[in-house]
């Protein structure tokens, strides 16, 4: 194998593909590597952790066919250290590899890539979408952090993703909150449903270029194909809560704020708060305005009023702040509503003109 | 003889022997098969391919039209099963029976671990449960570790698949056996069940169990007073030895020339030996590389980090061996609260136990979470320099530069994480945080406490190095 690559691109492809690799030195040693193939279709480099999968086209001249495989980490380092514009050569010696870059040349020992596996690709292609990778990106980077982080129960450190009438719903909860988001799609003839694991969809998210995206699913794979390469995850197995059960169809009081005061006066009470990391909010209607309180024994309390436009009863309602703040990082949304339908009962969190995002959190114990 | 290659010789032994193993399998038995494959397949391919490939794959059912039917984890697999190891598993499993016409590969999630046989304990009566100190004399070994209280999980199935493997055919499938794992993950359990097993098995052979810190003393003792040829061959005439803990041999040249010549001999003789460390052969420092070589030649296998679902069939079990039903509720708390070693959880179990005996009910969550509190939550009084410094040394970096207004890359990252474990481990407070610092303001932390908190959910390298951290401060 002989090939030229620009440095930027031999660089921005290193640092998408060894994410993919295998972390862990327990497995096969071909799993923690990265695959490169120059051939009649290019040059590509491929990785996997048999959890996800990437297939990705390079820019670059290729001199001489052939297939390698590097330690993904090794190349990293390579890619990191490279410095200046310019290209860089990849020459193949038995089973060693040089890297000639300006003025300076490694040598690199290549893993045997025998045992790489097949990157699997959904056979059913009828269950496909198209949307722009900018928003695919947006929406697993921005609600993944909603999804639960333990293992204990797969379906709940995984993002629902259901297609109906047009629209993409994504749902990633930790059973104390929940985020949904919906996406208009252009296409609107595909229906389905799948759960892709958080930690998969992030990986893939910090991959996906900006342009058109295809996603294509089955029962236990999916698909992300652009032009520039294929990102596949694993599926996860298993049946996701109807969390469309618990969101409150009635509402007693409502709040209109804006967004500023919100985060100023939660982030101030948040200091006060106790081990439990509790804030209480308070909506009071007849002064039109939303407070916060906190205590905590070893610091002191605090409480923050800020005006709003409350409609309906007043009600005090206790919160774990951190799930409050998360909303923020949720939407750009200048001011937001909240919607309480009584004590215990979830309190439903929007962006006001942002029909798109409904967060919902669960209250503490008061 | 050389012992070198062993592993080739002990398969050419079995593909000779085939007939004795399959005869005493049950082919109806999916487990069994399945097992039987798997010896098959091992002989076939590299451990890294065995590890990674068969770790988590069983047979679903047996079809009445001669289909097996194999579960496997993902596609990845599956596309990788059919295209690499299809034709060896048919010829394997028709070498069984020409019943089977096929094998098909279908996706399922891993339900074994989650049907861990529970042993129900009607024993309602409290006594002293002194038999479970019982230790016989003449084999060294404690009749309390069975296999019967073993728990199979995922993260063990493998070491327990090689011990029963062993058993089968002692000193010759895998010898020597060697497993290895961090403490607390059940290595002494798994061995003393091998021995005791052996014991049931094979009545009239001899089964000797020692730690090597033991081994080591007998030598020097017997060296001392000047009978080191007494000390060669009260060894040699055991049909298994086990010896635990040999990672304590390092640096013990003697000694360890000692076992080295110990070793041949049983070896040779086609006596089992099982060792159990909690590194691999490879990562022990400083002992013969020859020996290193012995104790990586049979089969080496690790017992990994029990999964919540297995600590929940353990804390279930032990509970249970002691008589006493928990709730799901109950056991699902103790297995999560606490990350720690399978002998902590026994700790917690052992403690709901005193609990339940004294009050003469199981006891319900709050009572547990009230009575765990000591174990959940470690009174820690340690000052923040100690924190520093601690995290400092781990980051190779300086400790001062922490307190600096520099906000260098190297730096920022450690004080952050400082900043994170004092507040999430130490519950101090943000602004005395700060304070302690340098002089830092309170959202600084705060920003800091969020930030690692956030990165911590999805970067696993983060959330290792902050696990090592915790360990240092313990």
């Amino acid at each position: 194998m002989n090939i030229l690559i620009e440095k930027k691109e031999f660089y921005e492809a290193v640092y998408k593909v060894a994410r993919f690799a295998e972390r862990k030195s327990t497995t096969l040693p071909v799993l923690s590597s990265v695959l490169i193939i120059a051939g009649s279709e290019g040059i590509k480099m491929r990785a996997t952790n048999l959890e996800t999968g990437v297939d990705l086209k390079l820019n670059g001249k290729c001199i001489h066919d052939g297939v390698v495989a590097i330690s993904a980490t090794i190349l990293q380092q390579i890619a990191g250290a490279l410095t200046q514009e310019g290209n860089i050569t990849i020459e193949q010696k038995g089973d060693i590899i040089s890297i000639v870059s300006g003025t300076g040349k490694s040598l690199i020992r290549t893993v045997p890539y025998d045992d790489f596996p097949l990157i699997p690709f959904p056979e059913n292609s009828k269950n496909r979408i198209v949307m722009k990778g900018i928003l695919l990106k947006n929406l697993f980077t921005s609600i993944a952090s909603c999804s639960s982080s333990s293992t204990v129960r797969p379906e709940l450190s995984s993002i629902y993703i259901s297609i109906e009438g047009g629209v993409l719903t994504a749902v990633a909860t930790d059973s104390f909150r929940l985020a949904e988001k919906k996406i208009p799609l252009t296409n609107k003839g595909t229906q389905g449903k799948f759960l892709i694991p958080a930690k998969n969809a992030l990986d893939i998210a910090q991959a996906l270029p900006d342009d058109d995206v295809i996603i294509s699913f089955d029962d236990h794979q999916c698909a992300f194909v652009a032009t520039q390469g294929i990102f596949v995850s694993r599926l996860t197995n298993a049946v996701y809560p109807d969390y469309r059960q618990i969101i409150p169809k009635e509402s007693i009081v409502e709040a209109i704020i804006l967004r500023k005061d919100f985060e100023n006066a939660l982030k101030h009470t948040t200091i006060f708060s106790d081990s439990f990391q509790k804030v209480k909010v308070s909506f009071n209607p007849k002064k039109n305005n939303f407070s916060f309180f906190a205590k905590n024994t070893e610091i002191g309390e605090s409480s923050e009023t800020i005006s709003a436009n409350i409609s309906g009863s007043a009600l005090d309602l206790s919160f774990n702040h951190r799930y409050l703040s998360a909303f923020l990082s949720l939407t750009t949304s200048e001011s937001i509503s909240l919607t309480a339908a009584g004590i215990g009962r979830p309190l439903i969190i929007k962006g006001v003109g942002d029909t798109s995002l409904l967060y919902l959190v669960s209250p503490m114990n008061q | 003889m050389i012992l070198t290659g062993s592993p080739r010789n002990a398969s050419v032994v079995l593909c000779f022997d085939k007939g004795i193993l399959q005869s005493t399998m049950d082919k109806g038995n999916p487990r069994e098969l399945w097992e039987y494959v798997l010896t098959q397949v091992e002989l076939s391919i590299s451990p890294a391919n065995f590890n990674t490939w068969f770790r988590n794959s069983f047979i679903v059912k047996i079809g009445d039209d001669g289909v097996l039917y194999v579960g496997v984890p993902s596609q990845f697999f599956k596309d990788w099963y059919l295209k690499k190891f299809h034709i060896l598993l048919l010829k394997i499993i028709r070498d069984v029976s020409y019943e089977f016409r096929n094998i098909e590969y279908l996706i399922v999630k891993d339900e074994r671990r989650k049907i861990v046989k529970e042993t129900k304990n009607t024993r309602g009566a409290i006594g002293l449960p002194l038999d479970e100190f019982y230790i016989n004399k003449s084999d060294n070994l404690n009749p309390r570790y069975t296999f019967d209280t073993f728990v199979i999980g995922s993260f063990n199935n493998l070491a327990y698949s090689a011990a029963q493997a062993a058993l089968e055919r002692p000193g010759i499938t895998y010898n020597p056996l060697f497993i290895y794992g961090d403490t607390g993950r059940g290595k002494t359990h798994l061995i003393q069940a091998i021995g005791n097993q052996f014991k049931k098995q094979y009545q009239g052979r001899k089964v000797f169990y020692l730690t090597s810190e033991k081994f080591v003393v007998d030598y020097t003792d017997s060296v001392q007073a000047g009978t080191a040829n007494r000390f060669k061959d009260k060894y040699r005439h055991y049909d298994l030895l086990i010896i635990d803990d040999i990672q304590f041999l390092s640096k013990k040249e003697m000694s360890g020339e000692e076992l080295f010549h110990l070793f041949n001999h049983l070896h040779d003789n086609n006596k089992q030996i099982v060792f159990s460390s909690d590194r691999s052969p490879v990562a022990i420092p400083d002992i013969a590389e020859r020996l290193k070589g012995r104790l990586a030649s049979g089969m080496t296998v690790d017992i990994g980090e029990p999964d919540s679902e297995s600590r929940m069939a353990i804390v279930r079990k032990k509970a249970a061996s002691h008589g006493v039903m928990l709730s799901n509720e109950v056991i699902e708390y103790v297995a999560t609260s606490m990350s720690g070693s399978i002998r902590e959880l026994e700790g917690m179990v052992n403690s709901i136990v005193c609990h339940a005996q004294v009050n003469g009910v199981a006891p319900d969550i709050s009572e547990v979470r009230q009575s765990l509190r000591s174990f959940t939550r470690p009174q820690k009084n340690i000052s923040v320099k100690n924190v520093v410094d601690k995290v400092a040394s781990f980051y190779g970096i300086d400790e001062e530069s922490i307190y600096e207004k520099t906000r260098r890359r190297e730096v920022v990252r450690p004080r952050q994480v400082i900043m994170y474990i004092l507040r999430e481990d130490f519950s101090i407070s943000y602004p005395t945080i700060g304070a302690k610092l340098g002089g830092r303001d309170h959202t600084t932390v705060i920003h800091s406490c969020e930030k690692i908190k956030r990165e911590v959910v999805v970067d696993s390298e983060l959330s290792k190095e902050i696990q090592s951290i915790r360990t240092l401060l313990v």
